[in-house]
């Protein structure tokens, strides 16, 4: 008995073992791309863009629910992705982005603003549909705990893994990162070669200019989970204030302004009324005179 | 700073110590002095009103003072369960599988605000990540750049890039006229002012010419008796023919752009230019000449002579006849 369990052990063991080597060597990566309902056209089209450029991400279509967002765990292991990119509208105009490891998370919110797609005309950019491209960061992203996690996580979700279906094995785009005003600011740009016919030559500065080719986008980061779509938060930003709260200080001013208008005529109609205007008062002052 | 801030500040600190000491320790209150070294005046005004207020976890009923305002927004930042967290879900892959890179320098951006440095700062971040990409790839032997005669779908249709073309095209001859529509003006405006030099010369020329004649003319009559010289007589002669070419050539050039006959009789009837409001309301002049009244009252009493003889005359005189 013991034979067979040591042997069983060994091949298990072993097994292991390759699956950790692979593991280590190759990078699987397939997102599953969706929104809420209630999306608008630009929030649409940004995850139309999103899909065109990264030929690992898997459409699929709005869900129902923004309350149990657990279900998308289920529906991410039922597309074989073992990453979540969920769009989550609000009120028709507050676009609110998660990225989540499924299953096991983490899972990261954030606050969409600032969208430009592919479609506006003053990005001149083209690339190839599914190309390979190389994934800029800005050093600030490794200051901060929170920071690094969440350029692993956007490695995973916004890198092309070698390999990927449907991916080809050029590289002619880069998609940066950078943290500035304490937001994360998506930037992709076409790279543009002045002479690509030697392909061994080192290049520097010089040889090469990029064209942005879209979208746009800041993140804002609002919280970290520790699972995928739940647990514990592990992070929350001190400095995030909701898109409600602007808009309600925004109507609070404007109502000052009506308030103010409202008092100033009531107070006018107040000194007419008391204007005496009978006849005593005016022989009164005449007598004054 | 207000004593309550101070007391405030206290207490944070003797948390930030307990803190320290629990490693497991969860939530902590923020902490100051870790952005206040490059925030604005606001970040700080944020900053004191968060200091205001105590996290209440962090104290121990002893240190619970009325006059601090508990904070009830606890701020979560839990860095051992997010380095945790970060081991976990790590790659440990070649560089070849994610093509990551990460900047030399951290983005410095000093107003957000500023259109051409925030996107030049992402602009140069892109570019320095595209060349060490690129560099590293063919040190790989991987192929970089796309073949020329490779053709496969694009992220943008053909459709779209005509238009985005177009729309350059269109752009750059809108400056184009522009530039075109300025130059212009600058030049006409010049051109009047060389107008305005020429003619001024011509009459400054006409004037010394006219002078030099009058003074060759003293001259002459100075030295009526003495020989004509002929130097004097072509000079003369030459400076009236200056005098005289102007005008010459004027008649002929208003014939050339004078109006033709009709239309000069026209305005001789209805007339031409001119203002033609208030032509027919009084000015002071008109309203000042009294001769209309006078004129009536004269008209008014002026008998009218009577060819006809009255009625004992003419009897008186038929009379005579007969």
């Amino acid at each position: 008995m013991a034979t067979i369990f040591k042997l069983a052990k060994a091949v298990a063991d072993n097994k292991e073992e390759v699956s950790a080597e692979k593991k280590s060597t190759k990078n699987k990566q397939r997102v599953l791309a969706l929104s809420s309902r209630g999306i608008n056209y630009r929030q649409r089209h940004l995850l139309n863009d999103l899909e065109a450029l990264l030929p690992h991400f898997k459409k699929d279509s709005k869900l129902d629910t923004k309350f149990k967002l657990g279900v998308l765990n289920e529906l991410a292991e039922l597309n074989n992705c073992n990453n979540c990119v969920f769009f989550e509208v609000r009120k028709r105009q507050d676009l609110y982005m998660w990225t989540s490891k499924t299953p096991n998370g983490p899972s990261i919110k954030f606050h969409v603003q600032n969208i430009h797609t592919m479609d506006e005309l003053k990005m001149t950019g083209n690339c190839l549909k599914g190309s390979r491209h190389i994934l800029s960061f800005d050093k600030n992203f490794e200051s901060e705990p929170h920071l690094i996690l969440i350029k692993e996580v956007f490695t995973h979700i916004f890198g092309v893994p070698k390999g990927a279906r449907r991916s080809k094995p050029f590289i002619d785009h880069v998609i940066s990162f950078t943290i500035a005003d304490n937001r994360i600011w998506f930037r992709n740009f076409q790279i543009v070669e002045k002479d690509p016919t030697d392909p061994n030559k080192k290049f520097n500065d010089k040889d090469v200019s990029l064209v942005e080719i879209g979208p746009r986008f800041v993140l804002n980061v609002i919280r970290i989970f520790e699972g995928s779509f739940c647990g514990a938060t592990v992070y929350a930003n001190p400095e995030f204030i909701t898109p409600n709260q602007i808009r309600h200080s925004i109507n609070i001013q404007k109502a000052a302004r009506y308030n103010k208008r409202k008092m100033a005529q009531s107070k006018r109609q107040l000194k007419i009324a008391n204007i005496d205007m009978s006849e005593d008062s005016a022989n009164e002052s005449n007598k004054e005179d | 700073m207000p004593i309550k801030a101070i007391k405030a500040i206290k207490a944070e600190e003797t948390a930030k110590d307990l803190s320290k000491e629990e490693d497991s320790d969860t939530q902590h209150v923020k902490e100051s002095d870790e952005s206040s070294s490059d925030s604005t005046e606001e970040e700080e005004e944020e900053v004191e009103e968060e200091e205001g207020g105590v996290a209440l976890d962090d104290l121990s009923e002893e240190e619970v003072d009325e006059d601090v305002v508990p904070q009830q927004h606890v701020t979560i930042n839990n860095k051992s369960v997010l380095k945790k967290i970060y081991q976990d879900i790590k790659l440990d892959v070649p560089w070849i599988e994610t093509q990551a890179i990460t900047s030399l320098e951290p983005a410095n951006i000093k107003d957000i605000n500023n259109d051409i440095e925030r996107e030049l700062t992402f602009y140069k971040q892109a570019l320095e990540a595209a060349v060490e990409g690129r560099n590293k790839t063919t040190e790989l032997g991987v192929a970089f750049s796309r073949p020329d005669d490779y053709f496969a779908e694009m992220v943008k249709s053909d459709e779209h890039m005509t238009k985005i073309r177009k729309k350059l095209i269109d752009e750059e001859q809108k400056i184009k006229a522009s530039e075109d529509a300025r130059r212009k003006r600058e030049l006409k405006k010049f051109g009047k002012k060389v107008q305005i030099e020429r003619l001024q010369e011509r009459q400054k020329q006409k004037r010394e010419d006219l002078e030099k004649i009058k003074a060759m003319k003293k001259k002459r009559k100075g030295i009526e008796d003495t020989a004509v010289d002929d130097d004097f007589e072509i000079a003369l002669e030459e400076a009236a023919d200056k005098d005289n070419r102007p005008n010459n050539n004027r008649p002929n050039k208003k014939q050339k752009t004078g109006k033709p006959s009709k239309r000069t009789y026209k305005d001789t009837k209805f007339g031409f230019g001119g203002k033609k409001r208030h032509a027919k309301s009084n000015t002071a002049q008109s309203s000042g000449d009294l001769s209309i009244f006078d004129g009536g009252k004269s008209t008014k009493k002026k008998k009218i002579t009577k060819t006809r003889p009255g009625k004992a005359r003419r009897q008186a005189a038929r009379n005579k006849r007969q």
